[in-house]
Formats: C-alpha cells, sequence, structure tokens
C-alpha cells in the first residue's frame, strides 16, 4: 500500500541540516498545476506563481479582475507562509509562565524577523488567520469557481468548511507545506523523502528498528525509564521522544495513571475528529485524470455543504475530493467521512464510500469508472487501528484557532515537554505540526539537546 | 394553591437528613444550621453546656448525615484511593479506616475525609465537599466505579467515655473488640449498619452507617439503649467546641481548600496543617501533589498549624485594666485573629475557643516559621471593652485534650 500522503517535503533548512541531498532525497519539481473540476464539465488550472501566464490567461476566462489581482494574491500567500515558517521554527513559550531566559530570545528574534518582513502585511496575516476560507478568498476574487479552488486547499485535511472560521489560516498552513496550491511530488515521492532519512539516520550511527510496535513508555517517579515493545522486550532510555499523537502517546502509551489530573484532563479535551478517508484505486491506465493535483471543489457552498454532513455523523452525500494520480494508479482524498458516524459504522459503510468517491469523480472525469481495475480504501477507523491515529485525525489534533501555536498541543505544555521528564513529544500533534514539515521535529530535537 | 416564589422551589431549599422526624421534634430553639446543603441541629438548648458535657462525660448522639459519601469500588479502587490521596492505600487492611486529606498537583489540600476499606476492591470515602469531578478525573485509564452515597445513607456519630457501653446494648455484636479506626458490620434493632471507631471530638465514639431508610428504627433503638447512660442528642456546635480540643481542623474555617482559594496564598499544603503523619512519600507510584510534596519535605514548611494556649493571667491583666472579669467566647469561634511576636504579626488563629474541661482558652493557630515551634511565646489579639489589646499566650503540640480512654 502507498503512503498516506501523495507529497511531502521537508522544510528546505532542515533538508540542508540533515544533509539529505547527498543522502538522494531529490528537489522537489516547481509550479506543478492545481485542476479544479468545475460543475460546467470545463476545469480551472493554476500554478501557484505570480507570472504564469497561462494560469492568468485561465483566471481572465473567468473575471478580468481577478487576473489582475492573481500576481498581488500568489505574493502575499508566499510572504504569509513565511510569516507562519518562522513562527513554526520558533519553540513557543509556555503561557501563562513565559521563562524570559529559555522564551525571550528566541521570541525576540521572532518578533523582529516578522517586523522585517513588513508591518502592513503582518496585519493583513493576523487578520487572515481567523477568518473564513470564504470571507478570505472573496475579499481577493470575485470568480466564485477560484475562489472554490482555492477554498479546497484551505479546508484539506481539517473538520472544517469553507464557512468555518480560521480556515484563513489552514490555508496559509497547507499552502507553506504543500508551496503554493498543488502538491509538488518529488521524484520517488514521499517513499523517496524516508529513505533518505534512513540513510541519514544510519550515516550518523543511528538504527532503526521497524515491525517493533510500543506498547508502552515505561515511567517510574514521573521519569521516563525506556519503553516496552509489543513483543515484551524492554528498552531502557533516560530519553524517549514520541511521534504517536499526544493523546496516544499520554494516555495511551504512559497512561493516565501516571499523570496529573488536569493534566489528564487537558489531554482528554484535544479535538481530534478525523474526517478524511483515502482511497487507492488500481486502473488500466485510461482513467482521464489530468497530471497534477485534481480537486473536486466546484463551489464554496458545496464545500460547506460536504462539510455539514459531519455535523450530524453522516458521510459528506457530495464529498470534496482531492485526487493525485502516478501513472495508472489514482490516489483519492475523501473528505468528509467523519470518524463518529451516527446509527452505523465503518465496517458497513465502507462500499458506500467507495461508492460516493467513484460516482462524484467519475461525474466529472466520465472515463474513470470505466478503467477501475482494484480499489482499497482506509476508513478513519483504519486510520486509527492501523496507523495509531486517534479518531483518525490525520493532524494529531486538529488545526484550529485554539489548538494551535503556544495551544499546541496543550496550553503551558508548548515545549515539547510533558510531565514526565525525559519524554519528548515530536509529532504532527506539537506546534508546526500538521503535515509533512519535520519542523516539530527540529524544535523537538532541539529541546532535548538543551536538556 | 398560591404559586410557590421562586425561593421555595426544592432546589434552594435546605435538604432534611433522615433523621429530621426526631431531630426537629426535639430542636427547641430551632438553632439550625447549614450543613452541606442540609438543614442540620447547631444545638437542641439556647445553650451548648448540656451537648458539650454529653461529649465528655457520657455519650452524645449527633446527625453526621450530611457528610459526603463515595462508595469506590472495582478493580483498581485502591489504585485510585492511593493515587488521590497521600497514604499508602495499598496497605491498608480491610476494616481499617485511615483519615487524610487529599491534594492537588501543588501539594495544596483541596479536602479531608476518611477512607474506608470495606472490602477488597470496596472502599468507602467521606469528603467535606463534592468530590465526583475530582474523583472522575483521576480514574481517567482504571477499572473503578464511584457512586455517590450522601443521600442513600445516613450516618450517627455516638461520641463520649459511655458511647462503647450503650453500643454494647443496642448491637447484635459486642463492639468491644473494635479498635481505634476500625471498621466492622454489625445491627442495630434488626438493620445492617457499619460500625467505625471514629469521630470529631477526641474522646471515646464510634461513627454508625446506615441505609437511609432506616435511620429513625437505629436513632430510636439507640436512644433507649442510651438512656439509663445519659444520651444526649447534641447539635454541631457543641461538636465545634470539641472537636478544637481534640486538634482537629475543619475546611473552609481552618483551611481554605484549593479548588475555593482566590489567591495562591490562601492554600494549604498537608505539612502546613499538622498531616505531615499522613504523606508517606515512601509509597509507590504516582500520587496527586507528590513533587510538589516532596520538595516542601526536603526545603521545610513556613507555615504550620499548632495549637495556642492563652495565658489566664496575662488575659486577666488586660480586662482589670478596665475594671473586668476576663470575658471567654460561649462556644468556638470561627474568626481570623492576628497573632503576634513583639510588633510583628506572625500568623493567625483560624478557631478559638473556652475548653470547659481544660478550663483553658485557647485556639487553633496558623504560624509562620520559626514561631510554630512548641513552647514559643507569642501574643494573641483580644478585643476588650471595644479595644484590642494583645494577651500573651504559648504554642503548644496538638491536641489540646487526649484522655487515654479515645485508643483504649
Amino acid at each position: 500500500m502507498p503512503g498516506l500522503h501523495p507529497a511531502g517535503q521537508l522544510r528546505p533548512a532542515i533538508v540542508k541540516q540533515l544533509d539529505l541531498a547527498r543522502h538522494g532525497l531529490a528537489t522537489s519539481a516547481a509550479d506543478a498545476a492545481y485542476v479544479s473540476a468545475l460543475a460546467d464539465g470545463g476545469s480551472l488550472q493554476l500554478v501557484s506563481s505570480a507570472n504564469d501566464v497561462a494560469t492568468i490567461a485561465a483566471i481572465r476566462r473567468l473575471s478580468p479582475r481577478d487576473a489582475g489581482r492573481w500576481p498581488e494574491f500568489v505574493g502575499f500567500m508566499n510572504r504569509a507562509a513565511a510569516f507562519l515558517d518562522a513562527a513554526y521554527s520558533t519553540t513557543m513559550p509556555r503561557l501563562p509562565k513565559v521563562e524570559l531566559r529559555a522564551d525571550g530570545l528566541p521570541l525576540a528574534s521572532l518578533a523582529l524577523k516578522l517586523r522585517r518582513m513588513g508591518g502592513k502585511d503582518m496585519f493583513r496575516v493576523m487578520r487572515s488567520l481567523s477568518m473564513s476560507a470564504v470571507e478570505f478568498t472573496e475579499e481577493w476574487f470575485e470568480s466564485e469557481p477560484l475562489n472554490a479552488a482555492i477554498a479546497g486547499v484551505a479546508i484539506h485535511g481539517v473538520t472544517l468548511g469553507s464557512m468555518s472560521a480560521g480556515t484563513g489560516f489552514t490555508l496559509i498552513h497547507n499552502w507553506l507545506n504543500r508551496g503554493g496550491l498543488a502538491h509538488r511530488t518529488a521524484p520517488g515521492g514521499p517513499q523517496g523523502l524516508t529513505d533518505a532519512l534512513v540513510k541519514a539516520v544510519h550515516a550518523n550511527g543511528g538504527e532503526i528498528r521497524t515491525d517493533a510496535d510500543v506498547a508502552q513508555i515505561l515511567v517510574e517517579h514521573q521519569r521516563v525509564i525506556g519503553v516496552r515493545l509489543a513483543s515484551g522486550e524492554e528498552i531502557k532510555a533516560s530519553t524517549v521522544v514520541s511521534s504517536a499523537d499526544p493523546r496516544r502517546t499520554l494516555l495511551g502509551l504512559v497512561g493516565a495513571p501516571e499523570l496529573p489530573p488536569e493534566f489528564v484532563w487537558q489531554t482528554q479535551s484535544i479535538r481530534m475528529r478525523g474526517s478524511v478517508a483515502k482511497l487507492f484505486v488500481q486502473t488500466d491506465g485510461r482513467h482521464g485524470l489530468p497530471a497534477g493535483t485534481v480537486a473536486i471543489a466546484p463551489t464554496l457552498k458545496y464545500l460547506e455543504r460536504a462539510y455539514d454532513s459531519t455535523k450530524y455523523g453522516e458521510m459528506s452525500q457530495d464529498p470534496y475530493l482531492e485526487v493525485t494520480t502516478s501513472g495508472a494508479d489514482v490516489m483519492i482524498h475523501f473528505q468528509f467521512a467523519t470518524y463518529a458516524l451516527r446509527n452505523a459504522d465503518w465496517g458497513l459503510m465502507r462500499p458506500e464510500l467507495e461508492k460516493r468517491a467513484i460516482d462524484t469523480l467519475t461525474l466529472h472525469f466520465p472515463a474513470f469508472k470505466g478503467s477501475i481495475q482494484s480499489v482499497q480504501s482506509i476508513t478513519p477507523v483504519d486510520l486509527e487501528q492501523t496507523w495509531g491515529l486517534t479518531e483518525g485525525d490525520l493532524n494529531h489534533g486538529q488545526l484550529i484557532l485554539d489548538q494551535i501555536f503556544f495551544m499546541r498541543p496543550l496550553p503551558g505544555w508548548s515545549n515539547h515537554r510533558t510531565p514526565i521528564d525525559g519524554l519528548y513529544l515530536c509529532g504532527s500533534g506539537l506546534h508546526g505540526g500538521g503535515g509533512i514539515s519535520g519542523t516539530p521535529g527540529r524544535n523537538a530535537a532541539r529541546a532535548v539537546l538543551r536538556g | 394553591m398560591p404559586e410557590l416564589s421562586p425561593c421555595h422551589h426544592p432546589l434552594y431549599q435546605l435538604r432534611r437528613t433522615p433523621f429530621h422526624a426526631r431531630t426537629s421534634q426535639l430542636c427547641l430553639p430551632h438553632n439550625w444550621r447549614r450543613w452541606g446543603g442540609c438543614l442540620a441541629v447547631g444545638s437542641y438548648d439556647l445553650g451548648l453546656d448540656r451537648e458539650y458535657w454529653a461529649i465528655r462525660n457520657h455519650a452524645a448522639l449527633i446527625d453526621i448525615s450530611p457528610l459526603i459519601k463515595y462508595e469506590i469500588t472495582g478493580r483498581d479502587a485502591a489504585r485510585l484511593l492511593h493515587r488521590l490521596t497521600p497514604r499508602d492505600i495499598h496497605k491498608m487492611q480491610v476494616g481499617q479506616v485511615y483519615y487524610t486529606g487529599w491534594c492537588d498537583d501543588d501539594g495544596k489540600l483541596l479536602d479531608d475525609g476518611t477512607v474506608t476499606r470495606i472490602g477488597e476492591q470496596n472502599f468507602r470515602l467521606t469528603a467535606a465537599e463534592p468530590q465526583y469531578r475530582w474523583l472522575a478525573m483521576n480514574a481517567v485509564g482504571m477499572q473503578v466505579q464511584v457512586t455517590e452515597l450522601t443521600e442513600q445513607m445516613a450516618a450517627l456519630s455516638l461520641q463520649g467515655p459511655k458511647s462503647r457501653t450503650i453500643l454494647n446494648l443496642a448491637c447484635e455484636q459486642p463492639v468491644d473488640a473494635l479498635k481505634y479506626f476500625r471498621m466492622a458490620f454489625n445491627r442495630i434493632a434488626g438493620k445492617a449498619v457499619s460500625v467505625s471507631r471514629t469521630g470529631y471530638t477526641g474522646d471515646l465514639g464510634y461513627e454508625i452507617w446506615m441505609d437511609a431508610g432506616d435511620a429513625l428504627v437505629i436513632w430510636d433503638a439507640l436512644v433507649a439503649a442510651g438512656h439509663d447512660y445519659g444520651i444526649t442528642p447534641t447539635g454541631i456546635l457543641a461538636m465545634d467546641m470539641a472537636r478544637v480540643e481534640a486538634g482537629l481542623f475543619m475546611l473552609d474555617v481552618d483551611y481554605t481548600p484549593a479548588s475555593h482559594a482566590w489567591i495562591p496564598g490562601q492554600r494549604s499544603s498537608p505539612y502546613e496543617m499538622g498531616l505531615g503523619w499522613t504523606v508517606n512519600l515512601d509509597k509507590q507510584g504516582y500520587f496527586v501533589g507528590r513533587r510538589a510534596l516532596e520538595r516542601e519535605h526536603r526545603e521545610g514548611s513556613s507555615w504550620k498549624l499548632v495549637g495556642l494556649e492563652i495565658d489566664w493571667e496575662g488575659l486577666e491583666r488586660e480586662y482589670a485594666a478596665v475594671g473586668m472579669p476576663p470575658q471567654v467566647p460561649a462556644s468556638a469561634v470561627r474568626g481570623s485573629i492576628p497573632v503576634y511576636a513583639g510588633p510583628r504579626q506572625v500568623g493567625y488563629a483560624s478557631t478559638s475557643t473556652w475548653s470547659p474541661v481544660l478550663k483553658k482558652y485557647v485556639a487553633l493557630v496558623h504560624l509562620q516559621q520559626p514561631f510554630f515551634a512548641p513552647g514559643t511565646k507569642v501574643e494573641i489579639e483580644v478585643t476588650v471593652e471595644h479595644h484590642r489589646r494583645k494577651s500573651p499566650a504559648t504554642v503548644v503540640t496538638l491536641p489540646f485534650y487526649d484522655p487515654e480512654w479515645k485508643k483504649k
């Protein structure tokens, strides 16, 4: 089975620090295409660069005014992403207790960096974070298909609709991780990234053990002493760094009885709520899908309605899809497939999930259905049971405004530490996380080195 | 039928305890107090003497049903209480009772009460305040059921030197073998009860736990059995004097639970409240507040609850100066009174009382380090004819009153 992510790029600084190019990591293709299938059967193809002639021409057919604003929009999004990147590279203070010695300098340098990026932009970025994708895009553009195409990226991977507050933030977050609207696939795909990382670990004298499920993190007197594998083997360690989601790490692997009650309550309160399903479809190659990242996001209301179903414990009747192809293989990202179905379970709903995904895609690409040879689907429950993601949340905790920055993973615990000495968190549930960027891992490594 | 005004809505009314049919007939001065959302008898007479002396000389019967009570059962019942409290619950025997406080993770007291091991996987916890949420927060990841029994379970406290004799007459099984802080099942008037040798008076005494439906039958049986021994229905005001003599403190009077504190300085640790003996730092595993308590144990506490005896000659002098004999309060005073060392205030009394049995004016006081050492001479504020004066006093170890029959 292929990986869950169609693409993934680490931040350039991390690639450089780890010297991943030397370990075989290929650079991603620039200017990938983002193709939005429209309601009338046509499509809108966007390349996220300010001066792409074909993109501007395509937008001009919808609205000459929007075509004129496109270069400015791309410039703004790139600067907004750079703001976020700078914030993500800075370990957040443990509010409300700011420790001037530990947090003061990095925060001051972040403030300086942001200031240098421009005061006017900073205000606009701050304002954008709390806006909805609808409000945000409609401030820029008047064309519905263009706004909806952008809004699709804003709600990608989160349990939020195009009209939810905070999807301005998730748009900038996804733009940063992708480098624009489209996924940029490097030769070798996400597997190439994993291979390079493995080589880097080996080259530095590290050892990686696979097929070694951690069953328990061993604790004595609120200090980590190692891990116990599912096989029963115990590995002693004075430092344990977990990339599993915070709730699974703390309540599952450490266990609530070892943790302070208020902290347990806070950990239980992290909103997870996955609503993404994935499908891997093998075709005979005649699927008729264009290359690049294909989105089924025809209108802003279509996206909001797809999201509405999660509120009622249902799967979207007309889902938001994002599709990537690799030769004859088609990978479909399906939203919204809520983890907590009402009056149904994922064992029984799987055929319906596959049907809705295939029918929706076939509506826009009629050749698709006939080309299918096999279908493999991953429901949110599979994500939880096979991948260990609590409630099937790929982000290890929803990317919502009260769960980001110094409130990620928990208010007061934004420095990768836990109430268990020697136990650190480094996964997507941390500041900078959601998606593949390497940022939470790099920040965690810094915290471990600081001791 | 006229419509009830909102203040008559059942939600706004104090509940009646299962003994109300008896206590309300006897409560002649209508001296009712509020305790845990219930009507509780303050005193059955206009004065407290008869009830106080029943505690110290024969036997007082006190309705303690408003106590908050929980039943904790299941595979992890002991584990939950071991985590909740600083005591080593795993060492507890079936039939044993522990007195303990419990803390937040900063090591500051939230409440105090007793833990009774009813069975291997069955405990009873009493508390001054509702604790269900805190118990549930601490039970995450455990196989345990917490059931509140406050209203289903009635309780009587029988306190005084004659309490054993009366219980032996009333109970099916004699209670002679029941040791201090132990519990045993028994029957009174054919009804199942559990009897623990516990109390809030510092005297020989027992607490009797029963189904609320059996309350009146058991009350009547005890009153009948105790008739010849001077059994006396007693209110909580006389008990308040006795508990100060016994050096026992009260939530919201002698300490502010961390969950009620407006500012950090209002909170108290078990060490500060003289409960260091309940903090078992050698026990296995995490318990709430462990790190903070370890630190306090290492570094020492800056406050401590101790006893204070007000010097009688000094008090007499202050009153003599205005031509009066010394005045002492007629019941326990729940109010903060400053304590000085020279010109500097070094602490305060939280409850003070005249002790009829000791013939002394005593107080539970909170003193700063190093003034809490026994024998330290300090001064306490007294108001003499509307003027604030200071009277000399001496720090003593608690309890003030500890009769030999209490634990015998």
